[in-house]
């Protein structure tokens, strides 16, 4: 026996490799239409992973303190050997994420995979759809430039429209009255430790319901879309005569990580600023306020929703109930039809939604 | 044979693709986290005489490391590094003594940097010192 086998021999009979690959990978069935759309989870895992490394990185030679923040920032970008590279990964992925993020929760919704059984597997996305939003706002005020200290004086202050606890709740989330230093340490705690350690925790609970309740059938190229299940006892859905996750749905995972990697890649070397305007180039000053303070393109649709209701407090309050309708919609989208084109109603919401988020972002853009 | 052939050569593809990769991926990333290079043969250390104590010494970053230079009770000027040669502590200049103690093994060193006693190996590396005009240069 080569030393290679007898090892995995050796690890055999202590693990049962065997069994965990016929178990886990090839034995492990998939519905038969599956398509690209759900590869997406395993890219978002990909992306996850290289904000960790990267920011890991980033960590070295960071100095989270207002003095010297900027300045560490700029000698990462300019000193450090291959630093412009890790950053601007750290920096674009973060973009790409929500962006793949949105993706992702959209395919789901258009396939009907949100429905019951599934609805904690929806609810838990969401909530690391609204965890990943948090650690791009908290990682943004870190380079501590006229961009990250103004963006973050308006997305603070937004909480202050609250009736009764707002002005606390700014103050809270500043640690002080005005974003400074304690802004900084407290983001920074909370972007490097706090997010990082929940977001891998719920990442864990929504691939630990995906593992026990089955992956859905998409609804195309079935005769018949509607689920059976009655509700009334646990069913884990299998698919008899799918196609097996390795080799075949692990290749269709590989292609779509390596063409999000073309993509990313792309905007790394090729248009590296897409996201840093000129304001992000020139340290923190609190007693100068630059002219047009935009928020991240992701917010930009919450950012002209604000100013387009007369009252701020109107504008979260309607924002709140689009979240809450959002992160219930399972339990409020009930029917068992799971096609969309045979849920007009669903599909006219749908689109209308994604135009109306796309209209109030370029709004926000050129407002 | 040409199915057999035909995989050989698209895992070799697939091989050379992952070592280009991990290539790509390892170059800037220990490039990245390698140690910031310093000039070790440039980078003159200047202070003002007055800076020594009389009775102590003066210790400084030097290219990188540290050196100290003490004043002998002839007046003499000694410049050396402050590493020891055993486990690289700082040595500490104790004049009542009028020698160098490393307080991580009690190794002792002569004003000159040679070895008296305890693990060091090799005596305390000397550095080149010029005095002019009130000024030290050390390098």
């Amino acid at each position: 026996m080569s030393p290679l086998k007898s090892i995995y021999h050796w690890l055999n009979v202590r693990l049962g490799v065997d069994e965990l690959v016929e178990k886990r990978l090839t034995g492990y069935l998939l519905p038969r239409s599956i398509n690209a759309w759900y590869s997406l989870g395993s890219v978002l895992l990909v992306i996850f992973g290289i904000q960790v490394v990267t920011g890991i990185l980033l960590l070295i030679y960071y100095v989270p303190d207002a003095e010297k923040a900027f300045k560490s920032v700029t000698y990462i970008m300019n000193d450090v050997h291959f630093g412009w590279l890790i950053r601007m990964c750290h920096a674009v992925g973060s973009n790409m994420m929500v962006a793949v993020l949105l993706l992702h929760m959209l395919s789901a919704l258009f396939m009907g995979s949100h429905k019951s059984p599934r609805e904690l597997n929806w609810v838990t996305g969401f909530i690391l759809f609204n965890l990943v939003l948090g650690i791009s706002l908290t990682g943004y005020l870190l380079p501590w430039s006229q961009l990250s200290f103004w963006a973050t004086t308006v997305a603070t202050n937004s909480a202050g429209a609250i009736p009764v606890i707002g002005q606390y709740l700014v103050e809270f989330l500043r640690g002080g009255k005005l974003v400074g230093p304690h802004t900084l340490g407290r983001f920074f705690a909370v972007h490097v430790v706090l997010l990082p350690l929940v977001i891998g925790a719920l990442i864990g609970a929504h691939l630990f319901l995906l593992e026990r309740i089955g992956v859905s059938t998409p609804p195309f190229g079935q005769k018949e879309t509607k689920s059976t299940w009655q509700g009334d006892e646990f069913r884990h859905e299998s698919h008899p005569g799918g196609i097996p996750f390795f080799p075949n749905y692990l290749l269709q995972d590989v292609t779509s990580i390596l063409i999000y990697l073309a993509i990313f890649f792309c905007v790394v070397f090729f248009s590296p600023y897409i996201f840093f305007p000129p304001t992000a180039f020139v340290p923190a000053d609190p007693f100068k306020t630059p002219a047009h303070i935009k928020p991240e393109w992701y917010f930009l649709a919450n950012y002209q929703t604000l100013k387009v209701f007369p009252s701020e407090l109107l504008g979260l309050m309607v924002q709140g109930a689009a979240m809450t309708f959002l992160a219930l919609i399972p339990f409020i989208d009930r029917g068992k039809e799971r096609h969309p084109l045979k849920r007009p109603l669903f599909l006219a919401c749908f689109i209308g939604g994604i135009i109306l988020f796309i209209g109030m972002t370029i709004w926000g853009h050129y407002s | 044979m040409q199915t057999t052939s035909r995989r050989k050569f698209l895992g070799i593809c697939l091989g050379g693709l992952a070592a280009a990769g991990t290539a790509a991926t390892a170059y800037p990333l220990l490039s990245y986290l390698a140690p910031r290079s310093i000039d070790e043969t440039g980078g003159k250390v200047t202070f003002p005489e007055t800076e020594i104590p009389p009775d102590g010494a003066k210790i400084f970053d030097y290219r990188g490391t540290t050196g100290v230079v003490i004043r002998k009770q002839s007046g003499e000027l000694v410049a050396l590094s402050a590493i020891c040669t055993h486990l690289g502590c700082i040595v500490q200049w104790e004049n009542e003594k009028q020698n160098f103690l490393c307080p991580c093994h009690a190794g002792r060193f002569t004003p000159d940097g040679a070895v008296i006693s305890g693990p060091p190996p090799k005596p305390l590396a000397k550095l080149p010192i010029t005095v002019a005009n009130g000024v030290v240069t050390v390098g």
